[in-house]
């Protein structure tokens, strides 16, 4: 990859130590992936939770803090792995909040938006059409591809923080033309989409997509922002998926022909069937939970209000924790509402700036999660350690409340 | 078993050789792998139970979260690490993951692409794999 002298003098140190560590990282990744150069992003979003990054992560994020890396372009942060203002009260042990904290101090020293969310372009981080960005978190990389049409790879953890350093990423992948186009066709027959299908159907599509661009055909003008959010997050889950073609949604594909270039794709249809052996492997137990998990990825305020409101004058069964993850900007906003007062007063609770699937949840004593997140279900059953249910949120709350 | 090579292309240079790993599904370390173990542990994967320390892991390519390649460093940072990984399409956590490893704690994990999914026929786990990206291939003995 080729870099231009002012990238030449960051890489032999002349600029600083973080932003040689930063370059030795985005050169070597650049000439790895076969990029010819590196370009300007508008936006970072980075990791900085402790269940994931692990020690070895909080090497590496206070390295850049020491040795004074700043962010050079508006950077947002995933959830971490504790509820920052209520932690105590969730059980998390001391020890494993204070790993947490130095991630935390990491970020906040090199100047990143402490927004705490894995929505953050519902939230704080909102890339216009074409603009180029380095993204962590899989889902919002497909959000912003399939629905914003930014540009973004899916930056993985440590690249993430060197792009945000330099404000730069090597210029490969999915920000280029060639690379976006439709590959595979997954076609919906069905009609009357219920919530918990647009999460399944991601997931087939992540299952059955492979390497290639999928576009999906059919989908009803009715969907939401948030069903797409909860798709892409399923498909992101299941397979190496950066991007789902929408025609009439993904700016730049008006049609399916638009968006795969007027190449012939496979088809595959999405049936009934389909769905339900998503749902039957993603439902791997009937038993009574110990947690129910809501929003993963987080739930937006409209979200929160349609939860209020199936769950509003329920009593939550004994034994049964539920608690709904999502940013602490859309609590404020339920808290203003009186939508927190309805939902906290099932006994269920509302956990900010954290997320299900990055929370210690064996070590906070759940043996069972029930769940109407694909990406969540996913997560859980692949660390081995903990039964997960998948159901839609309305059954769920018909199963666990009174 | 009869003599195996394969081309392929190699992201990360280096050689590697250990027994071969050898999974025919979408594979990730995020929540996946163990890394004070290096145990696969994904339920959805063909290889749980297996551990990957030390071996030249094949998969066809990635999925999930852009955690990956941390989960995949801090198996490096425990000495769990597979010596090499041979992928069919380019996974980019396996690749940042490698880069970390050689950056931060100066290890070298080559990183290999290009070979598909259809050529590990007559490829087992538990076979001898010699990997030399300057060579381009990959090659087992029985």
């Amino acid at each position: 990859m080729h870099l231009d002298s002012a990238q030449e003098k960051m890489l032999r140190g002349e600029m600083g130590e973080a932003k040689q560590f930063a370059m030795e990282i985005v050169s070597r990744v650049g000439d790895a992936v076969g990029a010819d150069r590196l370009i300007p992003i508008k936006s970072a979003h980075v990791l900085a939770h402790y269940s994931s990054l692990h020690d070895a992560g909080v090497e590496v994020l206070e390295r850049f803090a020491s040795s004074g890396g700043r962010f050079a372009v508006p950077t947002s942060v995933d959830p971490a792995s504790i509820d920052l203002q209520n932690w105590r009260s969730f059980g998390v042990p001391e020890e494993y909040a204070g790993q947490q904290f130095r991630l935390c101090d990491a970020y906040a020293k090199m100047g990143g938006m402490r927004c705490w969310t894995c929505v953050q372009y519902q939230v704080c981080n909102f890339p216009k059409e074409g603009d180029v960005v380095a993204w962590a978190e899989s889902s919002a990389v497909v959000f912003a591809n399939s629905v914003l049409g930014s540009r973004s790879n899916k930056i993985t953890a440590g690249m993430d923080i060197a792009c945000a350093i330099l404000g730069l990423t090597p210029r490969f992948g999915m920000l280029l033309d060639e690379n976006r186009r439709a590959g595979v066709t997954f076609k919906l027959g069905m009609r009357g989409l219920t919530d918990l299908d647009y999460r399944s159907i991601g997931f087939f599509i992540g299952r059955n997509a492979g390497a290639r661009i999928p576009l999906l055909d059919g989908l009803p003008s009715s969907v939401t922002s948030d069903q797409i959010k909860h798709m892409g997050a399923g498909a992101a889950a299941a397979g190496p998926v950066t991007m789902i073609h929408f025609p009439g949604i993904t700016p730049g594909s008006r049609t399916a022909e638009e968006a795969s270039g007027g190449e012939k794709t496979e088809e595959i249809e999405i049936t009934r069937s389909s769905l339900s052996d998503v749902e039957s492997d993603l439902n791997q137990t009937s038993e009574l939970p110990d947690l129910v998990a809501f929003g993963v990825p987080h739930l937006s305020a409209n979200e929160l209000g349609e939860l209020a409101r199936l769950i509003d004058g329920r009593k939550l069964k004994r034994g049964v924790k539920m608690y709904a993850y999502t940013s602490s900007q859309a609590y404020d906003m339920a808290e203003r509402t009186g939508i927190a007062t309805t939902i906290e007063g099932t006994g269920a609770r509302i956990s900010h700036s954290t997320d299900a699937e990055i929370s210690p949840l064996k070590a906070l004593g759940f043996n069972t999660v029930l769940t109407n997140s694909a990406k969540l279900a996913e997560i859980v059953s692949s660390e081995g350690e903990i039964r997960v249910g998948y159901a839609s949120q309305k059954e769920i709350i018909e199963k666990v409340t009174t | 078993m009869k003599p195996w090579l394969r081309k392929g292309k190699g992201l990360v240079r280096g050689s590697a050789h250990g027994e071969a790993l050898v999974s025919r599904r979408a594979f990730t370390f995020a929540h996946g792998v163990d890394p004070a173990t290096g145990v696969v542990t994904d339920v959805r994967s063909d290889l749980r139970g297996m551990n990957v320390k030390g071996k030249i892991l094949f998969y066809p390519f990635g999925k999930g979260s852009t955690t990956a390649s941390s989960w995949f460093l801090e198996t490096v940072r425990l000495g769990n690490n597979p010596a090499a990984v041979v992928t069919e399409a380019a996974d980019l956590s396996a690749v940042i993951g490698s880069v970390m490893a050689r950056v931060v704690y100066g290890k070298e994990i080559p990183v290999m692409t290009g070979v598909p999914r259809t050529a590990y026929v007559g490829l087992n786990s538990g076979a001898k794999v010699f990997l030399d990206t300057g060579k381009g291939e990959v090659r087992a003995e029985g």
